[in-house]
């Protein structure tokens, strides 16, 4: 089993399928408790040494896995739950829906919340593997995250029905500053519109792959300006995306997704070194640059934290931020 | 029960406090002829929702309990423009620092506005016990202010929860029991102030200018000052001695002082889930309005104390919070160590 999971984050369709013919097990769904184990295996949890894995089942027959990640030298609220990995996953991989999942342990309060911000989130269902008792071969007991979260505070509290939620197409109609402010690890920048001509990185960073970081900077920057055009943030309206690049060149992408409750919202590093993670990447360390996209003056900025965050994880890459707005004006919490 | 007072004359008796004395709220009780100060509850948390300070939803939250010495303590939400929405409080965290502040033990009865969230009920599992706290949910507004009101247990809204009892000793410290982590200032005091650092020596502090835009500490006097950052440093180390981190090992503690000269310290209380953990900046903040501060501006300096070289740091991210909130204030920054070395997780 660790063999077919192997770094894999997740599983197509047919792939799912005909694991499932070959263990002879009546539906894909009895495939997500067995895969549990090698998902926890996967997990970084450096400071409670505490694996949790968690598997899904996608709405279009793919599995997705989710583990949980732990940063030393910074506080716990960027701890990274495995629940919250799986939905950041799926997003990343474009799935609309996530239809049941399996996970080590009881979902905590946090993930119950977070998990809210699926479409009908109370018939969400979900196994949970230490209250599983007996034969695995047994029907498998399901619960309703309804019946785990009774009475939830969500969406549906705060939001108009045709407001997109988690894992639903967001289009936030944000483009860059033309005048686009710029700053290298907290210097600024004045750039023309185009071509970018940024200020040389410091003795700290790492040149990148093919060594044209202009190329490079311009990739990353049209990545993280896709990915806060995806961000689901309605409730504070200042969406945002980061976009990392390795060693390799390879790029990935993550969006901040918010939360109802507020403080379970997923940051944008954070949902990029899912990305990093699900899409093969290794040492955190082999992330050479970031690149942020938010709102200018944000009432709730991410820049900050984003430093942070990257120093303790990646010391030597180069971050960048770049500002964004929205299409139309009077974009509500714009500023 | 017949009830002879409106909302607006409930304000008029209630004081804008966050804590009312358990005789003050019987002879509130006996004025409104009401069986217990539990019925008191519902006009009380709507009172209390006008405390609160959530600039970004402006959506008012307001919580009330009940302490087993007959105290009863508000907690109201707060939200902070320019940081990421993690560093919100909820209603109900404030509550518990609320009690925590003023070292109520035990926290019998929760009444809040809105239903709690996730996030919340996950933090109320620090309590000894907390599964069986009973909470009533005051809303829909009017529509429980004239009846017996219910209470619920926390199991009912959480089912088969993660908490304490899954990584801890029945014998470790829960949330609002006593706690000492035997901490000391470290000898050779490595400080910083607002990203500078001095290296100072043993007992009499002197601190390396402020920058331009540190505030002189009340009337300017460079003694004042001195003595204001050592009683600072004093309150922050009982801060983290009093701090809450069984499972990351790292407590630490926050102390504020506002331009009357007037000490607010807060105590980092840790989640078993970790991420609804409330950092020691938010604590000493809750301390500060429950205490009867006024806007975050006045809140003048701040010192963290923590463990060097924590897996759980709090310095930058504390650093950040107090730039948002109160963006002249001075920050500083001292390391402590526990009494008996090999203390379980320090790096």
């Amino acid at each position: 089993m660790d063999q077919i999971l192997s770094k894999n984050f997740v599983l197509e369709a047919q792939e799912a399928e005909s694991i499932r013919q070959y263990l002879n097990l009546p539906s894909v769904l009895h495939l997500l408790p067995r895969l549990v184990q090698s998902a926890q295996s996967l997990a970084r949890p450096p400071i409670s040494k505490f694996h949790v894995g968690a598997v899904g089942l996608g709405s279009d027959g793919r599995v997705f896995i989710g583990v949980n990640l732990e940063f030393p030298g910074l506080p716990l609220h960027h701890t990274v739950h495995a629940e919250q990995f799986l939905l950041t996953n799926l997003a990343v991989h474009g799935c609309p829906q996530l239809l049941s999942f399996a996970v080590s342990d009881a979902p905590c309060g946090h993930c119950r919340q977070f998990l809210q911000e699926l479409r009908n989130s109370s018939s969400l269902e979900i196994l949970v593997m230490s209250h599983v008792q007996g034969n695995m071969e047994n029907a498998l007991s399901f619960k309703r995250l309804s019946e785990i979260l009774t009475d939830p505070f969500g969406p549906h509290d705060l939001l108009s029905e045709e407001t997109p939620l988690l894992l639903e197409s967001h289009n936030n109609g944000l483009s860059l500053l033309p005048k686009n402010a710029l700053s290298v690890d907290g210097s600024s920048t004045n750039l023309c519109n185009g071509n970018c001509e940024l200020s040389v990185g410091n003795e700290n960073s790492v040149k990148l792959s093919c060594g044209n970081w202009e190329k490079d900077q311009i990739l990353l920057r049209k990545a993280a300006l896709e990915a806060a055009n995806n961000s689901h943030a309605p409730y504070s309206g200042c969406p945002s995306g980061v976009a990392l690049m390795d060693s390799e060149g390879k790029v990935y992408r993550g969006s901040y997704l918010e939360s109802a409750a507020y403080n379970p919202s997923l940051g944008p590093v954070q949902a990029a070194l899912v990305a990093f993670l699900a899409g093969g990447g290794v040492g955190y360390t082999s992330i050479v640059a970031a690149v942020l996209v938010e709102k200018e003056e944000a009432k709730v900025k991410q820049e900050d934290t984003a430093r942070l965050i990257l120093k303790a994880v990646s010391p030597r890459c180069e971050f960048t931020v770049f500002y964004c707005r929205s299409a139309e004006n009077g974009c509500k919490n714009s500023c | 029960m017949p009830h002879t007072v409106t909302t607006s004359q409930m304000d008029q008796i209630l004081p804008k406090k966050f804590v009312l004395e358990a005789e003050e709220a019987q002879s509130i009780r006996q004025s409104q002829n009401l069986p217990s100060v539990l019925h008191l509850f519902p006009r009380l948390v709507q009172s209390a929702q006008s405390l609160a300070r959530p600039p970004i939803s402006n959506f008012s939250v307001g919580a009330v309990g009940l302490g087993s010495d007959g105290r009863v303590f508000i907690g109201v939400n707060l939200e902070f423009p320019g940081v990421p929405l993690h560093h919100s409080v909820h209603a109900e965290q404030f509550l518990l620092t609320n009690l925590a502040v003023h070292e109520c033990p035990r926290l019998l009865y929760l009444a809040v506005s809105d239903a709690p969230c996730g996030h919340c009920r996950q933090f109320l599992q620090e309590l000894r016990d907390g599964s069986s706290l009973g909470i009533l949910v005051t809303s829909p507004v009017g529509g429980n202010l004239d009846k017996d009101p219910s209470f619920k247990p926390l199991s009912e809204i959480l089912p088969n929860p993660f908490g304490p009892h899954d990584l801890l000793g029945k014998e470790i410290p829960l949330l609002l029991e006593p706690h000492d982590n035997g901490f000391s200032l470290l000898p050779k005091n490595a400080v910083y102030v607002d990203g500078n650092s001095s290296n100072l020596c043993n007992g009499y502090c002197e601190l390396s200018a402020g920058n331009e835009n540190s505030v002189k500490l009340s009337n300017g006097n460079r003694e004042k000052n001195e003595k204001d950052g050592i009683l600072l440093r004093k309150a922050a180390l009982e801060a983290a001695n009093n701090s809450h981190a069984p499972y990351s090992g790292c407590p630490s503690g926050v102390a504020l002082i506002d331009s009357e000269g007037k000490v607010y310290r807060g105590s980092y209380l840790e989640s078993a889930a970790y991420n609804p953990s409330l950092g020691p900046v938010q604590a000493a903040l809750v301390a500060y309005v429950a205490g009867g501060g006024g806007g975050y501006e006045s809140i003048l300096a701040a010192v963290l104390v923590e463990l060097e070289e924590a897996k759980v740091k709090q310095e930058d991210t504390a650093r950040l919070i107090l730039k948002a909130v109160s963006p002249r204030c001075e920050f500083t920054a001292y390391y402590c160590r526990p009494a008996k070395s090999g203390f379980k997780n320090r790096l």
